[in-house]
């Protein structure tokens, strides 16, 4: 799958984000500022709390920041209503999640056509990029499976082709290889790694695993809300 | 079916049990809705048929007083005046054997005008040959009708019933006197309809049978519309004390003295509708809940708000849709069985119906779909908003919710507050309105029901302790699980809540309203012995014979009669007292002695207080009554108690009667026996005297108030039967409830059974769980059963009967409430906790 | 003159006038017929005639009429015929009945009402049925008056010369008449002193009497018309239990006014094969009042046209009759074509005109005619 004539830049400026546990504030974001090249691949690295997946979720405009701005292929996501962020992300962004969040009343081939169909993709249409995504993630046989008897690896599979299936401008993916054991984990950056970077995509990996760094154009450290290095 | 419904709806697929029971608790609400709708329209349809068909073309009547209309009248009308389309009737009452009939005698010659069934042309042509005339035909069947003594005719199937064929001869009973009757010929209706339980005979021999000679019971008139010029001529050569009517305006004032018990009725089925909507309001909110997660991806993928609120509703919509399609079929067949219900009630207290079919009404059925879907959707409304609102994060967490639910607590208490006032409001500023006052008590309802997780939520943290104590960890956690599992089990203790308040409500109503009946019946029978006729008079001659026998110390003699009034038919009791009769009348409010001097000597009328309720009437007023000697004013001395009849009634005495009414009939006397005799032996007595001159009915004080004590409770059979219903559907609830509850815990029971916890431990767990919800919904429904009580004595059977009832409290109903509160949630927890226990862990723990 | 119908054969439910009367007059002259009438007394020997007091009713035979017609001009040259007829029948022969009733009644009682409007060439007709009790209907000789409903003949004073004065009133919503009779000749006896012999069987009989020509004044409405009108009418008396036998069909009725001050009435009996039953006879009245009975043998009657009824049925509606014996022939012609009674039963009875000689003088008259049989 390619993604060479759908590429994203992604600008970050002074962005934080705070949550309130009690009466304590508790700071995950300050003030972060970073830039994501079109076409860049870039590891995300920091242990757990350390605003990794805050960070995914501003960029994808599920959260809302405090304050600062994220911009997405020029266009700002903090400026938007929570419905055009819906529908933009909708849209332009693809999501691949530690716990894999398959809908699991709907079949492999029915997750990846959900996303499809949010988007608007006639239904011949999108029976021929299913197949085309499950062959891309060697699912094929597994398409009227239903997500629960699949195994880990083979889930997070499915997720990147639902995640890829509307061809997204930028890929995210909030440890993707948490919930894996090290043989499937590789196997699933690989795929990532063909699919979406070898094609040219631009992909932000937010893990805490050392191993993702060899697929990685950079690697950004992540602590208490500020990068390092 | 899109993916993204899909999704949403593989859940509901994946959980029958909740989607089945939401269907059936929509189903039972539209059910008891349409039901009582079907049954209350069907009799009331039944009796307009029937009058319809009675009635004929009559666009209006002529009727006097007690004594009938004079039968010259008619005369005069069409001989003198040249009237032709006016008809006499004599009708009355007769029994063959057990079979109740209505006896209608008609001139056949003007007959044409009105009745097409009477009409000779429909006589039945292929009677069998008789004898003396050869093959019957049309004209031999008139003849026979006119001429044959004890002539009458009936519809095919009242022959049927009574096992007759034309030329038979059979008894019938009419006026308390056996006589001769042969049936001549077959009614056959003319568009098929029959009216059943009629026979039809001249007029001569209604007149003999009926002891009415010289009177008829109306003359039916037909008058173009709007000819007043007609109108005004006939009513022009009437006598004082006989009107010209509408005919349908009275049939509509008959059919009215049912509204109140008809409203009444759908009130009731309302309330099962309304523990339905929280029912449906409960499955929902699991449904949404248990979908967090799901919601959450959709809506990290794109899924918007508006489109999460959609695809909730129309899982709401597709489930009210299916609920109510099951209820309308469910109505039918229940309507069918309250129907015999409606119709006895009815039957006991107002008109006769004759209805065994309900009449399936386009509008019933539209209604009931509505009200099943709209409900549905109303309560899917806040649980789909609460869907829309869940951020595109990816796992809320139990604790958040539970914080929000239990946020919102508070609030709901203060606006169930509100309401509470607001329907105070309503019934303090409503007047007389009924159906304001059932609104009220709604609000009511509602208001109470939101404080309800408020109490609850109290009460379990105060118990939490102790319950520690007593039952051990898992005491703890059943008891202290449930004000902590608050969006989850409030709005299951809050249906069964308003379901047993409904029963406590009720039967305190009831059993108010029995006792008061029964104190009444108790100071009222005063008389020994009571003789009277089955839908007659008795008669004249025989009076003095039986008030003559030895024993008999003192009698009473009381005249039961209808009366066209300004304010409608009122009904007329002329009593002539015995000296022992003054204490049996219960006078509100003024001096007795007072009172009666007033009443004997002074044509002071009482009125009983449904009458001074529904007219407004208080003591030192005047009722306005059309006499044969005219227009009279009476005043009324007094209001006295009496449940006789909704409509009320106004006695005088039957000097007064005698003075203004032409009318010597005497419905029934009351015996008061000397001291040392034995009223069976009296009895006795009345009935050798009787045999052969008329048939009697004759009841001990005891007996009479039996009988009416059976008709008092079979009336509230049918109220038994609705709220037993709303209690249905609140078990549904619970159990529906219960089971979410275990599904969502299943991972901890899952932990809890890893842990060590035998499968009995955990269904003890639940059990006391559910037998804890009960037991806060039994408590929570004491105090809005009471007030409910109150309500509906004091302001609801007020403003539909005119009733005056004083309230009884025991605490039978009361505990009966709380038995049932629990009782029935243990019975919805049997599954549950049956199921909790034989989780397997593993499978338990990974669900999910 | 008798006409077959009897009591409440007929169809009460159809509106007066309504077409479809389902009794056929066929079934229901049935009943007049000689079956049952054995219960009744019947007409078997001569009576002595009282009046007033036969004027009134004969309530123990099974049937009874008082048939009126006439042929009035109005003031304003418009032309009218009438026929007012009261029936009166006694369904049972006994009474086992004691009600204490005022209803209670063996008699039924119809009307029929009919107005020719030669000008508008129009016939209304309407029929009424009552009970012969409550005061509903009824007849009484003394004072003389016959009722049903509103409808009544009854007397009203006396007349200049102290004759009495009877008035009809008849109404219905087009039609209504308003007409005093002085009568002009005395009561004539038909057939045998008053005895009718209708067929060979002792019994199928009636007594008869007619006044021939009752002087006639007083006003018609129709519609919202009222004429005053003046002329004379035909008062056709008869009783009795039992008429024609089985092989009769029905009869053609003549009563005549003539311009030289005779009457002559005269019906023929037809048999089911349409022969002339040897019962037709009549009575010839000279201007003095003397009453001369006619046999079939005196009386040639010949058909000279015919008209067809609209509701079935072809009716003679042109006749030639000779009476060698008077020296007279007359022709006599309908003034309107359909004068045919919608009523239980269907017959043709309607106002003529008579042109002819009397002994070689040229006469002219008016009369009614009866067309009985001829509905099918």
């Amino acid at each position: 799958m390619t993604t060479t004539n759908k590429r994203a830049q992604v600008r970050i400026r002074d962005l934080s984000r705070s949550f309130w546990e009690g009466e304590r504030q508790h700071d995950v974001l300050r003030n972060l500022s970073v830039e994501f090249a079109q076409g860049e691949t870039v590891a995300l690295r920091g242990r757990s709390g350390s605003g990794k997946s805050t960070l995914l979720n501003l960029i994808s405009g599920i959260d809302v920041p405090d304050a600062g701005e994220v911009e997405v292929s020029g266009k700002s996501i903090t400026g938007m209503s929570e419905r055009e962020r819906t529908l933009f992300r909708r849209e332009h962004i693809g999501f691949v999640y530690q716990a894999f969040n398959l809908v699991s009343t709907l079949s492999v081939s029915d997750n990846i056509r959900l996303v499809l169909e949010l988007n608007g993709i006639g239904r011949e249409q999108a029976d021929q990029r299913i197949l085309k995504l499950l062959d891309a993630v060697g699912l094929r046989d597994r398409a009227e499976s239903y997500p629960d008897i699949l195994s880990g690896g083979e889930q997070q599979r499915v997720a990147i082709a639902r995640a890829l299936a509307h061809e997204p401008v930028l890929l995210l993916a909030d440890e993707p290889t948490g919930n894996l054991d090290d043989r499937t984990a590789e196997g699933v950056l690989q795929l990532l790694d063909e699919l979406v970077r070898q094609a040219g995509g631009t992909m932000i990996i937010a893990t805490h695993s050392a191993g993702v760094a060899e697929y990685s154009d950079r690697v950004l450290e992540l602590q208490n809300g500020a990068l390092v290095s | 079916m899109p993916a993204i419904y899909r999704a949403s709806f593989g859940f509901l697929r994946r959980h029958p049990w909740q989607l089945g029971l939401a269907i059936l608790g929509i189903c039972i609400g539209v059910a008891v809705m349409v039901a009582v709708d079907l049954a209350n329209q069907s009799s009331r349809k039944a009796f307009l048929m029937s009058m319809d068909t009675l009635n004929g073309q009559a666009t209006h009547q002529i009727v006097a007083g007690p004594g009938g209309v004079d039968e010259t009248i008619y005369t005069t009308l069409r001989v003198e005046h040249g009237i032709r389309r006016i008809a006499p009737i004599v009708s009355g009452y007769a029994h063959a054997g057990e079979v109740a009939l209505q006896l209608l005698g008609v001139d056949v010659f003007a007959e044409a005008d009105f009745r097409q069934y009477t009409a000779p042309a429909n006589f039945e042509t292929d009677l069998a040959a008789s004898p003396d005339t050869g093959p019957g035909q049309p004209e031999d069947m008139v003849r026979r009708f006119l001429t044959v003594n004890g002539s009458v005719l009936m519809s095919a199937a009242t022959a049927a019933e009574l096992a007759l064929s034309p030329g038979d001869s059979f008894e019938i009973l009419v006026n308390g006197k056996q006589r001769q009757a042969v049936l001549t010929g077959i009614l056959r209706g003319n568009d098929g309809r029959e009216v059943g339980g009629l026979v039809v005979t001249d007029i001569a021999n209604a007149q003999y049978w009926l002891e009415m000679q010289g009177r008829l019971s109306r003359i039916d008139v037909r008058v173009a519309a709007n000819d007043e010029q007609r109108l005004s001529e006939i009513r022009g050569s009437l006598p004082p004390g006989t009107e010209l009517l509408s005919a349908s305006g009275r049939t509509e004032t008959t059919a009215e003295m049912s509204d109140a018990f008809m409203t009444n009725l759908t009130a009731m089925s309302f309330l099962a509708l309304l523990v339905g909507i929280f029912l449906i309001y409960n499955s929902v909110a699991f449904a949404v809940l248990q979908r967090r997660e799901l919601i959450g991806v959709l809506r990290a993928l794109g899924v918007t708000r508006g489109q999460t609120f959609r695809i909730i509703l129309s899982e709401a919509a597709v489930v009210g849709t299916l609920g109510a399609a099951l209820g309308l079929l469910a109505g039918v067949w229940l309507g069918e069985k309250l129907l015999v219900l409606v119709a006895r009630a009815l039957s006991d207290h107002y008109f006769a119906v004759n209805v065994t079919d309900v009449a399936i009404s386009s509008a019933s059925v539209v209604k009931g779909f509505v009200a099943g879907l709209g409900a549905t959707l109303v309560a899917a409304t806040v649980p789909a908003i609460e869907a829309s609102s869940f951020q595109p994060r990816l796992a809320l967490t139990r604790s958040t919710l539970e914080q929000r639910a239990g946020r919102a607590v508070p609030r709901l208490g203060y606006s169930g507050i509100g309401l509470i006032f607001l329907s105070a409001l309503m019934l303090a500023l409503s007047g007389r309105s009924l159906v304001i006052g059932l609104i009220a008590l709604f609000v009511l309802i509602l208001g109470f029901a939101f404080c309800i997780p408020f109490i609850v939520r109290g009460i379990s943290n105060a118990l939490a302790p102790f319950a520690g104590r007593i039952g051990g960890t898992a005491g703890r956690l059943a008891i202290g699980g449930v004000g902590k599992t608050l969006s989850r089990t409030g709005i299951a203790i809050v249906a069964l809540a308003i379901a047993v308040s409904a029963t406590i409500g009720v039967s305190v109503m009831v059993g108010s309203f029995r006792a008061s009946v029964s104190d009444w019946l108790g100071s009222t029978l005063q008389s020994d012995v009571y003789v009277g006729v089955p839908r007659g008079s008795l008669d004249p001659a025989l009076i003095p014979d039986l008030t003559s026998l030895p024993g008999i110390a003192e009698y009473s003699t009381s005249r039961r009669a209808w009366l066209e009034t300004d304010n409608g038919r009122t009904r007329i009791l002329a009593i002539r007292m015995a000296p022992g009769s003054y204490a049996g009348t219960n006078i509100r409010d003024a001096d007795p002695e007072h009172v009666w001097r007033q009443f004997n000597q002074d044509s002071a009328v009482l009125v009983s207080d449904s009458y001074a309720y529904r007219h407004e009437t208080q003591a030192g007023e005047f009722v306005t009554l059309n006499t044969p000697q005219g227009r009279v004013e009476l005043r009324v001395a007094a209001v006295y108690q009496s449940y006789d009849s909704n409509d009320g009634a106004i006695m005088m005495s039957r000097n007064t009667y005698n003075r203004y009414f032409d009318d010597s009939a005497i419905d029934s006397i009351g015996l008061y026996l000397n001291d040392g005799f034995d009223v069976d032996l009296v009895m006795n007595s009345l009935r050798e005297v009787s045999e052969g001159r008329q048939s009697l009915i004759m009841n001990s004080n005891d007996n009479i108030r039996d009988i009416s004590m059976a008709i008092f409770d079979r009336t509230f059979v049918i109220t038994n039967v609705l709220y037993w219903l709303a209690v249905g559907v609140a078990i549904i609830g619970i159990f529906g409830a219960m089971l979410a509850l275990q599904l969502e815990r299943a991972r901890e029971f899952g932990v809890l059974r890893a842990l060590g916890m035998t499968p009995g431990q955990t269904g003890v767990l639940v059990s006391l769980q559910t037998a804890f919800i009960g037991f806060l919904a039994g408590l929570t429904a004491i105090p809005l059963g009471l007030v409910m009580a109150w309500v509906l004595v004091e302001v609801i059977n007020r403003r539909a009967f005119g009733w005056q009832i004083d309230i009884a409290i025991s605490a039978q109903p009361l505990l009966a409430a709380m038995a049932l509160a629990i009782g029935a949630a243990l019975l919805a927890g049997i599954y549950p906790s049956w199921h909790a226990g034989h989780a397997r862990p593993a499978l338990a723990m990974r669900e999910e | 003159m008798l006409l077959l119908i009897c009591a409440c054969e007929a169809d009460v439910a159809d509106q007066p006038g309504t077409p479809d009367s389902r009794a056929g007059s066929s079934r229901l002259s049935e009943l007049l017929r000689s079956d049952g009438a054995e219960a009744f007394p019947r007409v078997t020997d001569p009576r002595e005639f009282r009046f007033p007091a036969d004027h009134g009713p004969h309530d123990e035979y099974r049937n009874e009429w008082w048939y009126f017609t006439g042929n009035l001009d109005g003031e304003d040259g418009r032309r009218f015929g009438f026929e007012l007829t009261i029936f009166r029948f006694l369904l049972a022969p006994e009474e086992n009945r004691d009600t204490g009733s005022a209803w209670q009644s063996n008699q039924v009682y119809i009307g029929h009402f009919a107005l020719t409007d030669v000008a508008q060439k129009q016939f209304h007709v309407v029929q009424r049925y009552s009970r012969g009790s409550a005061g509903l209907a009824g007849a009484e000789s003394e004072p003389f008056r016959i009722w049903l409903d509103d409808w009544s003949i009854s007397e009203d004073g006396a007349g200049p010369a102290g004759q009495p004065v009877w008035r009809l009133r008849a109404n219905d919503t087009d039609i209504a008449v308003d007409l005093n009779f002085v009568a002009e000749k005395p009561v004539v006896l038909n057939g045998d002193n008053g005895l009718s012999q209708k067929s060979a069987e002792v019994g199928n009989a009636s007594y008869y009497y007619s006044i021939p020509r009752l002087r006639t004044s007083g006003t018609v409405r129709v519609r919202e018309e009222m004429h005053s009108v003046g002329g004379t009418t035909w008062l056709d008396r008869e009783w009795g239990s039992s008429a024609l036998a089985r092989d009769q069909q029905g009869w053609d009725w003549f009563a005549l006014q003539l311009s030289d001050g005779s009457d002559l009435m005269f019906y023929t009996l037809r048999g089911q094969d349409g022969s002339t039953h040897p019962n037709s006879s009549g009575t010839w009245i000279d201007a003095a009042g003397n009453a001369h009975h006619l046999t079939r043998k005196d009386v040639v009657v010949e058909v000279k046209d015919y008209w067809d009824s609209e509701r079935g049925g072809r009716y003679p509606s042109a006749w030639e009759i000779r009476i060698p014996l008077k020296n007279v022939a007359i022709s006599v012609v309908p003034v309107l074509e359909d004068q045919e009674l919608i009523t239980n039963v269907r017959y043709w009875e309607g106002a003529v005109d008579v042109s002819g000689d009397a002994a070689g003088q040229p006469i002219h008259g008016r009369g009614y005619v009866e067309l009985t049989g001829y509905a099918n």
